[in-house]
């Protein structure tokens, strides 16, 4: 055949055939697979680095485009979620100086672009976010991403994959602040001339994902990255299409009707019909609570009686009976899964002890102003919800007024704190994903805009465990402070504690694949389309 | 949702003031009235309504505001629950009574009190005319250049929503039109012959406006503002239905509509229920409005 | 008809000036320091102060509606608090989403109402006339948005013939009134918007109709010895210029009132844009599109005096 025969046309066409059919064969089997996904996001999560959009927006946008050096292990349903490598391999304080932490970075990453990572990137990409002396240096960026780079002194490259990032004060969870902080491709923010906005139109990380088009408020597209360094991490499917949609209705509507393929947050209510109609749900627990911050620095509620006396006001079993399958009632800041959970005082439900407690406080009936979400990553059903809270609050004799904003707006409030808003409480579902912000978020010194306090509570003895929680490098005893810690809060009634969220999402039976870990952040390259 | 005709309606309306009244005039109204069985019908749908919503305090089976969440979105017939429950388990009967306040009152109220002060507004300009006449109307015009939805939407947004927000809100909106009827009737009449006639008798400013202005004014104002309030009640709910109106857990049929969106998967009757509710009520004020426009003679 | 014209259009102009003053207005009607409602989120001391003296915040009122104005007619609406783009960008962007469905809907209302008001006014007192008369009060009756809801679950969900959401399988970048697959986003938005101007086109075309066959130039025709199909014609085309009055007007309305459809159906256009600026308390955003859509509502009631004087000159408009 390969010889200098002349070839039969015949056979030439058939050859010409056979090559033609498999070629089209190999291409149609080859149709891109898409993932669509529907979002509780009111608008597309910021892409252009630090998201906005709550944890939605690190869950569906940052942790596609971006890496972090140290991200978290969301490979498993049925553990604790702890954190894994990422773009730095290992990590560790410098036992002579507490405040310098080393970590050593991969040498195999390439970002989207072929731009190099390395020593001097990661060097860049900090600084990028302390310094509004650098080139490269946004404010929404540097605003979002404070709370977890506040206690950064100064960043040193060591040598090409390694880097020393130097803290203010020593601070042994600080390791934690990592999974939050996106590291972008210098050569594409060079390339747009350091102006994010141009940059919003061909963004480019190290992530599992790239950037592929965006209509504004409607849709963001993203291809899979066939060379991401993380083989096991290499989506299932070419094309994830991100769809925000505020309204649940319109949520189940669209996957009922086959728009999308994947959503977040179903109502319960729908779900007997989603269950019906042959779509897959899943739950699990992960660390979530769904309460009402609490303005612990002035107003009523700077009162511990008025703060007990909410939380006796609430019957939680209520609340659960409202959002069937999807609900659990929260007793404290972390879940009973969590490590840290202790054995924190139960506030059962007593409403005449409720009353009792705010005739003593001299606050009968009680005032208070609280802020709200219609919707929003986390926030569950917020309106049907908060209409109960308000029930059972005024039932005891409370005088409840809302106001109701959007997610992002709320997420303004709870970054700027009481002292720019001060409302009497923030219905701001919160999860203690990591334990250093649990631990700073009930410190004096952390109180917003600074750190994550939002009501400035403030307890000496919190304090004075949580400084020794920061200053010890041994696990064992900071796992041991951090429980007393939750224990203390509990008890000082710091929130109002309502109920944890079970997590539900909804897809079409054909989206298999998927791992639902307990975290708010969710893996969703292995989600792969079957074809039934 | 958008304004029932309500630019196209005005100086039409007005415009066809065809006879100057006389007496035996509302006789004669009402006799026509008697003949017409549908619009008959429809009012006493009205008057029903509200009896009903009047009433509601003691007709209501059960607290509209009390919550029971074992009893949750259940059906029609439930037990004693006539008529079901809503998302957090309220009796849907009582809500819709109590709502029926509200509702009405969001509906008339802002129509009422825009027809007090944009019919004052109208008729002074009117009959004085001149700069006075220019400087109202034009005022008028500038709110009447905002879609009656966009307006209400805008002000009571703004003004951070609630109850007592959307009514001014609807007020304003209204007050535009009221106005301009009113100012068109009172031009028409003014230049009346018998108008003339009665000041060449020598009499006062005052009794003018009283016996024979405000005589012929009150019918093409009083339909115009019937024809409002189906307007004034799909507004409310509009408004409601968007966070802006009436805020939980005070029963409005708008908002009540919003709060059961996502129970049509589970009891599709009894979400639809404050949406009928809307309608019926809607269309009798259309329906008894349009009666009284043919019975008064005026062009439908 | 000129001098008419070029008097309609220079009232115009303090109309549109007085709409700017209230839109100015909206913002001091917020609760709150009106400064706050403008500044993003993150804004340094410095970036304050720099808005400050941009707003003019330091100046009297009445001076800084005409800074504001300025900057305005110049096409500088200010910037979207939450997006950080230009305001004006983003309404057009979206206003011309919203025209879409607004002109689909007005151009079906006026087909399907034309027709059933003129049998209606032709059958004037008979069952057909009835019919129609009532069912365009049942169509300005019914609250609109919960219709698309319903509208949503039977073809959407139920049937499966229709999306449920959005604007274009690609989103509204990819929407073509050309094709099926795109097109066919529109047509529960549209069909739900249909609903109250068929109504009241209707009516309007049954009352002009009616009038126009009781004139007497129809007599006159008859004994002309025109046939009734021609006699019709003739008070249809006397009918028509109060009804394209009518239909314009009610195009204004529904691209000025479209937040409730565009909510339940995420349809990307001013509508709601507005609904989500009013959560986000997004004011620049909120004002920009207010003032957009109002003065869009002037012209078009400008436009329509016009076309009505031009093909009918014996209506007088004071």
């Amino acid at each position: 055949m390969f010889g200098f025969e002349k070839a039969h046309p015949l056979r030439v066409a058939g050859i010409a055939l056979a090559i033609g059919i498999s070629t089209i064969a190999a291409g149609s089997a080859r149709a891109e697979t898409v993932l669509r996904i529907a979002m509780t996001a009111a608008d597309i999560p910021d892409w252009r680095g630090q998201p906005d959009q709550g944890f939605e927006g690190n869950r569906f946008v940052a942790n596609s485009l971006y890496d972090p050096l140290i991200s978290w292990d969301l490979s498993s349903s049925d553990k604790e979620v702890i954190v894994r490598p990422a773009l730095a391999n290992k990590w560790s304080v410098d036992p002579s100086d507490t405040k310098k932490w080393v970590f050593e970075l991969r040498d195999d990453v390439k970002f989207h672009d072929g731009c190099a990572w390395n020593a001097d990137a990661a060097v860049w990409n900090f600084e990028r976010l302390l310094s509004d002396k650098h080139p490269a240096f946004a404010a929404f960026n540097f605003a979002r991403a404070r709370a977890r780079t506040n206690n950064i002194e100064r960043i040193e490259k060591i040598d090409d994959y390694k880097i020393a990032i130097y803290t203010k004060i020593p601070e042994s969870l600080f390791y934690y602040n990592m999974p939050f902080l996106f590291m972008l491709s210098k050569c594409a923010l060079d390339k747009a001339g350091n102006d994010y906005n141009v940059y919003a139109k061909a963004p480019v990380g190290s992530g599992p994902y790239k950037f592929a088009s965006v209509v504004l408020h409607e849709r963001l597209e993203l291809i899979k990255n066939a060379d991401y360094w993380d083989k096991k991490r290499i989506p299932k499917h070419d094309r994830v299409v991100l769809l925000p949609m505020p309204e649940v209705t319109t949520r189940v509507a669209a996957l009922l009707s086959g728009q999308v393929d994947f959503i977040e947050a179903p109502s319960p209510d729908t779900i007997p019909a989603l269950n019906s109609a042959g779509m897959t749900i899943v739950t699990n627990v992960y660390p979530h609570t769904w309460p009402y911050l609490l303005n612990n620095a002035r107003g009523p509620f700077k009162d511990l009686k008025v703060r007990q006396a909410a939380n006796y006001a609430m019957n939680r079993s209520e609340m659960v009976g409202l959002l069937p399958g999807v609900a659990v009632p929260s007793n404290g800041i972390f879940i009973p899964t969590q490590r840290w959970y202790g054995k924190p005082f139960q506030y059962a439900y007593d409403p005449k002890k409720a009353t009792a407690l705010l005739k003593e406080a001299g606050c009968y009936p009680c005032e208070i102003s609280i802020a709200i979400s219609t919707s929003g990553s986390g926030q569950m059903q917020p309106l049907p919800m908060n209409e109960l809270v308000k029930e059972q609050l005024e039932a005891v004799g409370f005088k409840v007024k809302f106001a109701t904003l959007d997610w992002n707006s709320l997420i303004d409030i709870y970054f700027k704190g009481q002292s720019t808003f001060p409302y009497d409480g923030v219905n701001f579902s919160s999860g203690a994903t990591d334990p250093l912000s649990f631990v700073k978020s009930t410190m004096t010194a952390y109180k917003s805009p600074i750190g994550s306090n939002w009501g400035w509570y403030s307890n000496p003895e919190v304090d004075e465990l949580g400084n020794a929680v920061l200053s010890s490098f041994d696990p064992t005893v900071q796992d041991e402070l951090i429980t007393k810690i939750h224990e203390a809060v509990v008890r000082g009634a710091r929130n109002l504690m309502i109920v944890s969220d079970l997590n539900p999402r909804a897809m079409s039976p054909k989206v298999k694949g998927f791992v639902q870990a307990q975290s708010w952040f969710q893996d969703i390259t292995q989600i792969y389309i079957a074809d039934k | 949702m958008s304004n029932v005709g309500i630019a196209a309606a005005a100086p039409e309306i007005a415009n066809n003031l065809s006879r100057p009244v006389v007496r035996g005039y509302w006789k004669s109204v009402g006799h026509r009235l008697r003949y017409d069985y549908v619009t008959l019908f429809f009012l006493s749908i009205i008057l029903v309504i509200a009896l009903l919503a009047v009433l509601a305090p003691l007709l209501a089976p059960f607290d509209p505001t009390k919550t029971s969440m074992i009893n949750r979105m259940k059906p029609i017939g439930y037990r004693d629950f006539m008529l079901g429950t809503d998302e957090l388990g309220r009796d849907m009967l009582s809500r819709l009574l109590w709502g029926g306040r509200v509702s009405l009152m969001m509906g008339l109220v802002p129509v009422f009190l825009a027809t007090i002060i944009g019919g004052f507004m109208g008729v002074v300009a009117g009959f004085v005319g001149g700069y006075v006449n220019m400087a109202v109307m034009r005022t008028m015009d500038i709110f009447y250049a905002f879609p009656s939805v966009l307006l209400a939407i805008a002000i009571s947004g703004t003004l951070g929503g609630g109850t007592v927000n959307g009514l001014l809100a609807l007020t304003l909106v209204f007050i535009p039109a009221m106005c301009r009827v009113a100012e068109s009737a009172t031009t028409q009449v003014r230049n009346l012959d018998f108008v003339e006639a009665a000041r060449a008798s020598g009499a006062g400013t005052l009794s003018l406006i009283l016996h024979h202005v405000l005589g012929n004014v009150l019918g093409p104002v009083f339909i115009y503002a019937s024809s409002l309030i189906s307007v004034s009640v799909l507004l409310a709910s509009g408004l409601s239905f968007l966070g802006l109106g009436v805020e939980p857990p005070t029963p409005d049929w708008g908002l009540m509509l919003s709060t059961l969106r996502s129970g049509i998967y589970v009891q599709p009757l009894v979400c639809a229920l404050p949406g009928v509710v809307i309608f019926i009520t809607s269309l009798s004020f259309n329906l008894v409005s349009d009666g009284l426009r043919r019975a008064m003679d005026v062009k439908a | 008809m000129w001098y008419y014209a070029l008097r309609r259009i220079l009232l115009a102009v303090p109309i549109a000036l007085g709409v700017s003053v209230i839109c100015f207005a909206l913002v001091y009607l917020a609760p709150g320091d009106p400064l706050q409602s403008l500044i993003p989120a993150e804004a340094k001391p410095e970036d304050v102060e720099q808005i400050r003296r941009l707003y003019g915040f330091d100046k009297p009122v009445p001076v800084q509606y005409l800074i504001w104005l300025k900057r305005a007619v110049s096409g500088d609406l200010g910037v979207s608090l939450q997006t950080a783009r230009p305001v004006l960008l983003e309404v057009m962007n979206a206003l011309s989403n919203t025209i879409i469905i607004s002109a689909g809907a007005v151009l079906v209302a006026f087909t399907l109402a034309f027709v059933m008001g003129t049998v209606a006014a032709y059958h004037i007192g008979r069952p057909a006339d009835r019919f129609v008369t009532s069912a365009a009060v049942i169509g300005v009756s019914i609250p609109n948005y919960w219709l698309g809801i319903v509208l949503v679950i039977i073809f959407a969900v139920k049937l499966g013939v229709l999306p449920a959401t959005g604007m274009g399988s690609k989103g509204s970048t990819s929407f073509s009134l050309l094709d099926w697959e795109q097109a066919k986003y529109a047509i529960l938005p549209m069909l739900t918007m249909t609903l109250v101007p068929l109504g009241i086109i209707m009516r309007t075309t049954r009352s002009a109709v009616a009038d126009a066959l009781n004139q007497d130039f129809v007599e006159m025709l008859r004994a002309k010895g025109l046939g009734p199909a021609a006699v019709l014609r003739h008070a249809i085309r006397n009918a028509l210029p109060q009804v394209l009055t009518v239909m314009g007007l009610q195009f204004g309305y529904l691209v000025g009132g479209s937040i409730l459809v565009e909510t339940i159906f995420t349809w990307p256009g001013t509508g709601f844009l507005m609904s989500k600026a009013i959560l986000t308390r997004d004011v620049p955003l909120l004002q920009g599109a207010v003032l957009i859509l109002a003065l869009n509502f002037v012209a078009i009631n400008l436009l329509v005096d016009l076309v009505q004087t031009a093909i009918d000159p014996r209506i007088k408009r004071t």
